[in-house]
């Protein structure tokens, strides 16, 4: 079952197109990342979505109206949220357990999110940048949402702050939360998201899973090969040779030994050997273009449970 | 019970936060303080010249309690407006249990209890350094409901200009570009005779307020003038003002906004 289904989703601002037509759906329990460039519709998707903006097409969540959704069942982070900073985590889950019919302790909720009893109790405007984001993460979660949208939870947040944040997210989704989130970060949508859609100037260019963008999008695995050879030696793969940089192309890892004993027969002598896949980095900048304008020319692409249909020249690198 | 719950829930939020904003506790109490001072104790009222201040130092109680009851919510619910718009507070709260009405009623509340103790600190003020004599009879009581209407009405007219400003500074400045016409032109320090008559102060809700509160403590110097509970002055002035409350809450929960 879905739990999230946009149809033809559309708003614009004035002149300017922040959604155009994008349609998607989330199964109940998926981790679903928006990934795409600043400016490409991504919050106010995440606000069409909760019925906290207007938008044309059609919306369900939990298989009702955004607006009529029962709020109990319903989490949210916005961007940018700032709670009001003179209370402590404490009592800021407090306020927000106390909206709800059915909410979650405060006191659990903070071990949780991981909030110390020191933090618990210090001013939301005192806490550090991490500890402030896992308090509203726990705002968010403070219902037990069956539903949670999360608009870049990580954003401004240090490594390890993040990642305690990730651990938290997977918990939740191994327990049966949908969890729709945006975020810049490659590395977090790849970890949690089942599946991952790009957007870029409103328009939702691909939606799959992380390995299948990859694959269809990321571009090759690359063995590069720091050498002093004059020209490309014989090699069972596509090779070319740039200032002392051999580039062979499409070299799965089990073969890396392969092209090292053929550059050892060939008399290649050799001084650093680097391998590297494409991961959903690439799938962005193929995608979304290295200046954030979407590379992809064609028509935006309809996401469906298992697969993708691209649209013409849908910016394969 | 669930919604009591959650507006319970939000005023005690507001409480706190306010309490802990000490800069604005401070001026909060401080600015009605300072009014009474410098025109009730050092411009000193006089019933024997003329002027401005020509009444006797109790015909002005209700203009220093306007003061309080006008400019505090109105500034205090623009700003608050402004703050929870911009820390997108209100795109989190529409997607809870809590509505825009519920939110409205708990920052009522909070203005209540804090208006209502700026109220005790200038009745304190005016009889310890005015020398007031507010007069006291069983319909004084209706100041309570006077105090209580008044801000709920200009917590409502905060809500909108607070829903209509694009920054908390925009909303402080057009408060006060609202409340200082509307305090000289509603009864509240000028008396009715010194304004001219094609002058539509019946359009000022204030002047409900002050002609309201006035009938129930200002005896006109004779000592037995005091609108009583049966007069008709206090009720009619009181359900002005309960509807015109009832109006701008109503349109001010309506144009809270949702999103930046």
């Amino acid at each position: 079952m879905d739990a999230l289904v946009a149809e033809d989703v559309g708003r614009r601002y004035g002149d300017t197109v922040a959604l155009d037509g994008v349609s998607l759906q989330v199964a109940a329990g998926d981790v679903f990342a928006l990934v795409g460039p600043n400016g490409a519709g991504k919050t106010t998707l995440v606000r069409a979505l909760t019925g906290t903006t207007d938008a044309t097409g059609s919306i369900s969540v939990l298989g009702e109206p955004p607006r009529a959704v029962d709020r109990e069942r319903l989490g949210l982070l916005p961007q940018d949220f700032t709670p009001p900073e003179r209370l402590t985590a404490r009592e800021l889950l407090t306020f927000y357990a106390g909206l709800y019919d059915d909410a979650r302790d405060p006191t659990a909720l903070m071990a949780t999110v991981g909030l110390d009893e020191t933090a618990a109790d210090t001013y939301y405007e005192n806490l550090s940048g991490g500890q402030q984001r896992r308090t509203c993460v726990g705002a968010a979660l403070v219902n037990d949402p069956e539903v949670l949208f999360l608009d870049e939870p990580t954003t401004g947040i240090d490594p390890a702050g993040r990642r305690a944040l990730w651990d938290v997210l997977e918990d939740l989704a191994d327990a049966g939360t949908t969890i729709f989130l945006t975020t810049h970060d490659m590395a977090e949508a790849e970890r949690l998201a089942d599946r991952v859609g790009l957007l870029a100037d409103g328009d939702l260019l691909a939606v799959d899973t992380p390995a299948a963008l990859v694959q269809e999008y990321g571009g090759e695995q690359v063995l590069r090969v720091g050498t002093d050879a004059t020209e490309v030696p014989p090699l069972d793969y596509e090779a070319d040779l740039v200032d002392g940089t051999l580039t062979v192309r499409n070299v799965p890892p089990t073969a890396i030994g392969e092209v090292v004993a053929d550059l050892e027969t060939a008399g290649v002598a050799y001084d650093e050997l680097t391998w590297t896949e494409p991961d959903l980095e690439d799938v962005y900048l193929a995608l979304a273009g290295t200046d954030g304008e979407a590379a992809a020319s064609g028509p935006p692409v309809t996401g469906t449970q298992s697969s993708v249909v691209a649209g013409e020249g849908g910016g394969n690198a | 019970m669930t919604r009591a719950r959650r507006i319970r829930a939000t005023a005690v939020a507001g409480w706190h936060s306010f309490l802990r904003r000490r800069t604005a506790v401070f001026f909060t109490f401080l600015f009605p303080a300072l009014i009474v001072l410098i025109f009730g104790a050092l411009v000193e009222t006089s019933g024997t010249g003329g002027g401005l201040f020509a009444e006797p130092p109790s015909w002005y109680v209700a203009g220093y309690l306007g003061v309080v009851v006008l400019f505090t919510p109105l500034s205090r619910l623009g700003a608050e407006v402004a703050r929870t718009r911009d820390g997108n507070r209100f795109e989190k709260l529409a997607t809870t249990p809590l509505t825009r009405a519920e939110w409205l009623v708990a920052q009522l509340l909070v203005n209540v209890v804090v208006i209502g103790l700026a109220a005790i600190l200038v009745l304190g003020l005016l009889v310890a350094l005015t020398g007031a004599q507010i007069a006291l009879g069983p319909a004084t009581l209706l100041v309570v409901p006077f105090v209580v209407l008044g801000v709920a009405l200009f917590c409502g007219v905060g809500a909108i200009l607070g829903s209509l400003a694009d920054s908390q500074d925009g909303a402080v400045a057009a408060s006060n570009t609202i409340a200082i016409p509307l305090l000289f032109l509603s009864e509240a320090f000028v008396p009715l005779s010194m304004l001219p008559d094609w002058l539509p102060t019946w359009l000022s809700p204030l002047t409900y307020f002050s002609r309201g509160v006035r009938a129930v403590t200002y005896d006109g110097g004779s000592g037995t003038a005091l609108a009583t509970w049966n007069a008709p002055d206090p009720w009619v002035n009181l359900a002005v003002l309960a509807v015109a409350a009832v109006l701008f809450l109503a349109i001010g929960a309506r144009t809270l906004p949702v999103t930046d």
